[in-house]
C-alpha cells in the first residue's frame, strides 16, 4: 500500500509538537479525536455553534407552538383571561424585575396572527426586525419559522440517506445484476436537474391529500429521487471494504451477509456519511427554500421560504420584510457548511492542507 | 478502440437514458392524481352537461387519452406516440401560450426563446471559469495570505447565500446606486438582438449574478485541487530544476489538476442549469427558464414534459463533451 509507505518515511521527520500531539491522542477512540480536531478548527466551531442555536430555536418553537395548550396548563406559560390577545398564548411575554406588572416585554406573537393596522412598521424596540406587510411581528415569524424550514431540511436528508445507504450497500456488497440495475437508474436520476424534476412533480401532485399538506408531498419525492448520490459513495465505500481482511475472518466465522454489511463495512464507511449528511441538510434546506420562492411551496405554511416569497417583492420599498427570512436561511446554510467543512477535515485528515 | 469508436458508443449510449427519463416522466403523469382534461378544460364554460361532455371528449380525443370511438388508449401507446413524436422533434402545443386562440408549438416557442438562455449562460460561464481560475491560482499559491484567507471567507458566504436572493441583492444594489433593476422589459429585445444597446445593458446585472453563482462553486473546487497537486513530488522536481513559479503552476500543477475539475463540472451542470432558471425568472429574462417556470405555474403540461426532455438531454450532450475533452487533456486514459 502506497500510503503505509509514506507513513513509514515521514515518521522519522516529525517534530517534537507533532509527537506531543500523538502522545495526548494515544488511547483516545476515533471520535475523540474528531471531536479534538474539531475544537480546533474556528470556522468549524462557529458552524457547530450557528447550528446548535438554530436546532434549539427550532425545538423551542416548536414545543412552544405545538403545546401551548398543556403548557398552560401546567403553569408553565402564564395565560391572561382578561387580555383577549392573550388567551390561546398569542403572546410570549418576557417580565423583568423592575418592569411594570401589566406591561411585559412581548417577546414573540403568535405567528398566525397579525394586526392589521400594525403593517410594514420598520424595525425598532417593540418589533426589532419590523412586521410585514398584513401585520405580522417579523421575529415571531423567523421564530416559529425555523421549525419548518429545519425540520424539512433534516427530515428529506436523513430519508435520501437511509434510502441511499440501504441500496447503495446491498448493491456494493452482492455486486452482479443488482448493481448493474441500480446504476442504470441512478444514471437516469442524475441526468434531471433536481430543482426542475422537484418543479414537476410539485405541480403534479399538488393535489393529493395526506397529512402534513403539500410540504409532505414534497418531502416524499425529494427522498424519492434524491438518493443517487449517497448509493454511489456508500457503494464504492463497500467495493473496496469487502475486500479486506476483517471481511474474510468474519465470514470464515460463519457471520451472515447482513450481519456483515451492517455490523461490519457499515460502522467502517460512516465518516464519509456523516459528511454527506451535514453538507446535503445544507442543500436541502437551499433547495426547499429556493422551491418556495418561486411559488411552489405551502403558501399556509409558516416557513423562511414562504415568507421570503411573500413578501419578495417589497425588497425595494421595505426591505426588512424579505431580507431577514433569507438572512436567516444564509445562517442555516453557512452554518452546516462550516461545520461539514470542518468535519470533512476532521474526518479525513488527508485531504487537510 | 478509435477515438471515432468510443464517441459514437458514448452516443448511443445517450438513447436508454433518455427513454428511461421520458418513461419516468410519462408514468410521474399518469400516476399523478386529477384529470388533465379538466385542467385543459378550466376556460371553457358550458351550462349543460351534453356541451361539457362534447368538450371533455374532445379536449380528450385531441390529447390523445381517448381514441375515436371514445376507448381509452393504454398508457403504453400513447409512451410510444410520444417518442414518435419526439423523434420528429414535435413536442406538442402549449397550453399557457397561445396565439389566437390556439396553443403555440413548444418547438417554435423554444427554438425562438433558446437563443437567450444560450447567450446568458455561454457568457457567465465562461466569465465564472475565468474568474475561478484565477481566484483558485491566486489562493493556493499563495496560502493562509490575507488574500488567501479574505478570498476563501468570500467564497464560502457566497456558497451560502441563495443564488435567487444573490440575484435579488444585486438588484437593490444597482437600484441605489444607479436607479436600474435591471428587470428586462420589452424595449431590452428589439430586433435585431445584436445591435441592440439596450440588450447588452439589461444583461450586465444577469450575467453578473448567474457569474458569481458559478464562480463561488468552482474557486473551491480550483484551490483545492490545486493545494492537492502542489504538494506532490514532481512539484518539488519541477522547482529543483529551477523553473520559475509561472511555469511550474501553468504548465505542470494546473494542467494536471485540469481533470478532476473538468469531472465535477461536468457532473454539475444541471445544478448550473437549475440557477440559470432561478436568475431568468429573477430577471424576467425571457429564456428556457422563465418559460418552464410560467408553464408550471399554469399546469402547462406539455410544455413541462419538453423542458424536462431538453434540459436532461443538454446534460447528457454536456457529460459527453466532457468525456471527450477527457481524452484531450489526459493522455493516460484509454477508451
Amino acid at each position: 500500500m502506497a500510503t503505509a509507505e509514506h507513513e513509514q518515511s515521514t515518521e522519522f521527520l516529525l517534530d517534537e509538537k507533532t509527537l506531543r500531539e500523538i502522545e495526548t491522542m494515544k488511547g483516545a477512540g476515533q471520535w475523540s479525536i474528531v471531536w479534538r480536531r474539531i475544537k480546533k478548527d474556528k470556522m468549524g466551531m462557529l458552524g457547530l455553534y450557528i447550528v446548535i442555536f438554530l436546532i434549539l430555536m427550532a425545538f423551542a418553537s416548536w414545543i412552544l407552538l405545538g403545546f401551548d395548550n398543556w403548557l398552560t396548563s401546567q403553569g408553565a406559560l402564564l395565560g391572561d383571561p382578561s387580555n383577549p390577545a392573550s388567551l390561546n398564548n398569542l403572546y410570549i411575554e418576557l417580565w423583568l424585575p423592575g418592569m411594570p406588572a401589566e406591561s411585559p416585554l412581548v417577546l414573540f406573537q403568535h405567528p398566525r396572527y397579525h394586526f392589521p393596522e400594525l403593517a410594514k412598521l420598520p424595525p425598532s424596540f417593540a418589533h426589532p426586525f419590523g412586521t410585514d406587510g398584513i401585520g405580522h411581528d417579523m421575529v415571531s415569524r423567523i421564530f416559529f419559522g425555523a421549525t419548518v424550514s429545519l425540520a424539512l431540511g433534516f427530515i428529506g436528508q436523513m430519508t435520501t440517506v437511509i434510502i441511499g445507504t440501504f441500496l447503495g450497500s446491498i448493491a456494493g456488497f452482492y455486486g452482479g445484476f443488482i448493481d448493474e440495475v441500480l446504476q442504470r437508474i441512478i444514471e437516469i436520476l442524475y441526468s434531471m436537474p433536481g430543482f426542475i424534476l422537484m418543479i414537476f412533480i410539485i405541480v403534479l401532485f399538488e393535489d393529493v391529500n395526506i397529512p402534513g399538506g403539500r410540504y409532505a408531498v414534497v418531502v416524499i419525492f425529494f427522498s424519492l429521487i434524491g438518493w443517487g448520490g449517497t448509493a454511489l459513495i456508500v457503494r464504492s465505500n463497500f467495493f473496496s471494504l469487502k475486500q479486506q481482511d476483517f471481511v474474510e475472518a468474519e465470514r470464515a466465522l460463519g457471520a451472515s451477509d447482513m450481519r456483515i454489511i451492517f455490523k461490519h463495512i457499515l460502522p467502517n464507511s460512516l465518516a464519509p456519511l456523516i459528511i454527506i449528511v451535514t453538507l446535503g441538510i445544507a442543500n436541502t434546506i437551499f433547495l426547499f427554500a429556493a422551491l418556495a420562492f418561486f411559488g411552489f411551496g405551502d403558501p399556509n405554511a409558516v416557513s423562511w421560504g414562504d415568507d421570503l416569497n411573500k413578501w419578495q417583492n417589497d425588497l425595494l420599498d421595505y426591505p426588512w420584510m424579505p431580507m431577514f427570512p433569507a438572512l436567516f436561511i444564509f445562517f442555516t446554510v453557512l452554518g452546516f457548511n462550516l461545520l461539514g467543512d470542518a468535519l470533512r477535515d476532521a474526518l479525513d485528515p488527508r485531504l487537510k492542507d | 478502440m478509435s477515438l471515432k469508436g468510443f464517441i459514437i458508443r458514448r452516443t448511443i449510449y445517450i438513447v436508454p437514458v433518455m427513454l428511461g427519463i421520458t418513461l419516468m416522466n410519462f408514468t410521474l403523469i399518469n400516476v399523478s392524481p386529477g384529470d388533465p382534461v379538466v385542467v385543459r378544460l378550466g376556460l371553457i364554460h358550458c351550462d349543460n352537461d351534453d356541451c361539457y361532455n362534447a368538450a371533455y371528449n374532445g379536449e380528450a380525443i385531441e390529447m390523445g387519452l381517448l381514441d375515436s370511438d371514445f376507448y381509452t388508449v393504454p398508457w403504453f401507446n400513447r409512451y410510444v406516440d410520444f417518442v414518435n413524436d419526439l423523434l420528429h422533434f414535435d413536442l406538442g402545443n402549449s397550453w399557457y401560450y397561445t396565439q389566437a386562440g390556439e396553443g403555440v408549438p413548444i418547438s417554435q416557442i423554444i427554438s425562438e426563446r433558446a437563443i437567450y438562455t444560450v447567450v446568458l449562460n455561454v457568457l457567465s460561464f465562461f466569465f465564472s471559469l475565468l474568474l475561478a481560475t484565477a481566484i483558485g491560482v491566486v489562493s493556493a499559491t499563495r496560502q493562509n495570505s490575507f488574500w488567501d484567507r479574505s478570498l476563501t471567507v468570500a467564497m464560502l458566504l457566497g456558497y451560502s447565500m441563495p443564488l435567487f436572493w444573490l440575484a435579488k441583492l444585486l438588484m437593490l444594489l444597482s437600484f441605489q446606486l444607479f436607479n436600474f433593476t435591471g428587470v428586462a422589459n420589452k424595449d431590452a429585445f428589439r430586433k435585431p438582438l445584436f445591435l441592440n444597446p439596450n440588450f447588452y445593458k439589461y444583461l450586465i446585472l444577469p450575467t453578473i449574478a448567474l457569474t458569481l453563482g458559478g464562480l463561488v462553486f468552482m474557486a473551491r473546487l480550483v484551490r483545492s485541487q490545486l493545494l492537492e497537486i502542489l504538494r506532490q513530488d514532481y512539484i518539488t522536481t519541477a522547482k529543483a530544476k529551477g523553473l520559475d513559479n509561472r511555469a511550474v503552476i501553468y504548465k505542470h500543477a494546473f494542467r494536471n489538476g485540469l481533470l478532476p475539475i473538468v469531472t465535477i463540472i461536468g457532473n454539475s451542470l444541471p445544478g448550473l442549469l437549475a440557477g440559470s432558471v432561478m436568475i431568468e425568472a429573477v430577471f424576467g429574462w425571457p429564456g428556457l427558464g422563465t418559460v418552464f417556470l410560467e408553464g408550471a405555474l399554469f399546469r402547462d403540461y406539455p410544455m413541462m414534459m419538453a423542458t424536462n426532455t431538453i434540459f436532461p438531454l443538454l446534460f447528457l450532450v454536456a457529460r459527453l463533451l466532457t468525456d471527450i475533452t477527457y481524452v484531450f487533456i489526459d493522455p493516460r486514459i484509454r477508451y
